[in-house]
């Protein structure tokens, strides 16, 4: 413990790097020191051994279950590899509900009302929006679920996709900013939260619209890339009660 | 490591994997590691959507880089922490305009307990930190940790703690090498 306390000692930045008290530019200098100097890289991995154990304190905490899911729609797995399937994790549904491209809202709220529908269930609201891309064919179909708070976005045969690039879902209150609700995929269904702020304003004055964006999303929180497709959005009413 | 432990695969194992593409590896390594590493977002960025969206980049960081995990440097738990750690401080730079943290008294604030809430790599190492944290005087340890969970730069801690920037610079800086000092001797 007798060492002599330098403020100016070498290796104090790499620690500071590794504690987090560098701003950015700072931050930035020390990444680049480690790509080029080995030296560098193993100073701020042996910072690591010895203070990253102190992260031992932080409690674990459970991510919600959408997150690994979110994870594989952004790295594009393949949909069939899901585990655990759930029902509409379940491919099959899907291709069966695709069949009818014109009718897949409907077919949408059919299967929702048939699985979601119990005997004694209170009026469950749909709402349900195909959105149509500018040559006319339908991209995607979204239905939402608003007692469950969770949209459902299916696609039908969605063009003008660039390699490298995702869609991402945006609902476009009258008169409003549009909102982010996520990202969304070209190839497989994909449910959704809808948060307070969505909930609210989800009706037949607001717009579905889906635009063309980095593989994370918008880095700005609005649209950055073309729109290929929108919507708007129709009351399914409550079925479950009136079919039931 | 009990016997149950002896029959998983090791999280370095499952990163190997990944780096080959392993898919259900990569699913493996998720499940096993998800809480931990949620749980250092939540409390460095403490808002629930910004700490998911720092552990999606991750995780995709992680199927897209897994190749350059170097099992010689540090375990496979340090490399993911460390990974997670970096983007969640990325991502506080990134706050521009913030509501100003509660200031917060070094003189007053408690040490919290010493202990490890869930599973180490290596409870030694845990150990042996926490003992050469206990040797601090009171003022370094307290701003060493406050760094650690917070991820605030020194400006920010020094605001926070209402003291000169030098003095918190002064401080954190021969805590940490005092800790060098403490954990090589």
């Amino acid at each position: 413990m007798n060492t002599p306390l330098r403020d100016d000692d070498p290796e104090l930045r790499y620690a500071e790097y590794v504690l987090g008290v560098l701003d950015a530019d700072a931050r930035a200098a020390v990444e680049r020191e480690m790509q080029e100097s080995d030296a560098a890289a193993a100073t701020v991995a042996a910072w690591h051994r010895r203070l990253l154990p102190l992260a031992a304190e932080i409690a674990d905490r459970e991510p919600p279950m959408r997150l690994w899911q979110r994870i594989r729609t952004e790295l594009r797995f393949d949909p069939r590899d899901r585990q655990p399937p759930g029902f509409w994790e379940n491919v099959r549904v899907w291709h069966w509900l695709s069949l009818g491209a014109g009718a897949i809202a409907v077919a949408c709220i059919l299967a929702l009302v048939l699985i979601v529908r119990q005997p004694s269930a209170p009026s469950v609201t749909y709402m349900a929006s195909t959105l149509a891309q500018q040559n006319g064919n339908v991209g995607w179909t979204a239905t939402m679920d608003i007692s469950n708070a969770r949209i459902i976005v299916v696609p039908a045969a969605p063009q003008g996709l660039a390699t490298g690039r995702a869609p991402e879902l945006w609902l476009i209150p009258k008169g409003e900013k549009p909102i982010a609700v996520g990202m969304i995929a070209a190839d497989a269904p994909i449910t959704l939260p809808l948060g307070p702020a969505l909930l609210a304003r989800v009706g037949p004055t607001a717009v579905l619209a889906v635009s063309v964006e980095p593989p994370g999303g918008s880095p700005t929180g609005q649209p950055t890339g073309a729109v290929i497709a929108t919507g708007t959005i129709a009351s399914a009413g409550s079925l479950a009660t009136s079919i039931s | 490591m009990t016997a149950a432990d002896g029959m998983r695969h090791t999280l370095e194992d499952l990163l190997a994997r990944t780096a080959d593409r392993d898919r259900r590896a990569f699913a493996e390594l998720y499940r096993r590691t998800c809480a931990r590493l949620f749980g250092v977002c939540l409390r460095m960025l403490r808002e629930r959507e910004e700490s998911e969206e720092v552990l999606q980049e991750v995780f995709t960081t992680v199927w897209q880089r897994a190749a350059s995990f170097e099992p010689a440097r540090a375990g496979a738990l340090t490399w993911l922490i460390a990974l997670t750690r970096n983007k969640a401080i990325d991502r506080l730079r990134q706050r521009r305009e913030r509501v100003l943290d509660d200031p917060i008294d070094l003189e007053r604030l408690p040490d919290e307990r010493l202990e490890p809430a869930t599973e180490v790599e290596s409870s030694q190492d845990y150990a042996r930190l926490a003992n050469c944290l206990e040797q601090l005087e009171a003022r370094q340890r307290r701003s060493v940790r406050e760094a650690f969970f917070s991820g605030a730069t020194y400006k920010q801690l020094a605001e926070r703690c209402q003291v000169p920037l030098p003095t918190m610079k002064s401080w954190i800086r021969r805590g940490l090498m005092q800790l060098r000092s403490c954990l090589e001797s």
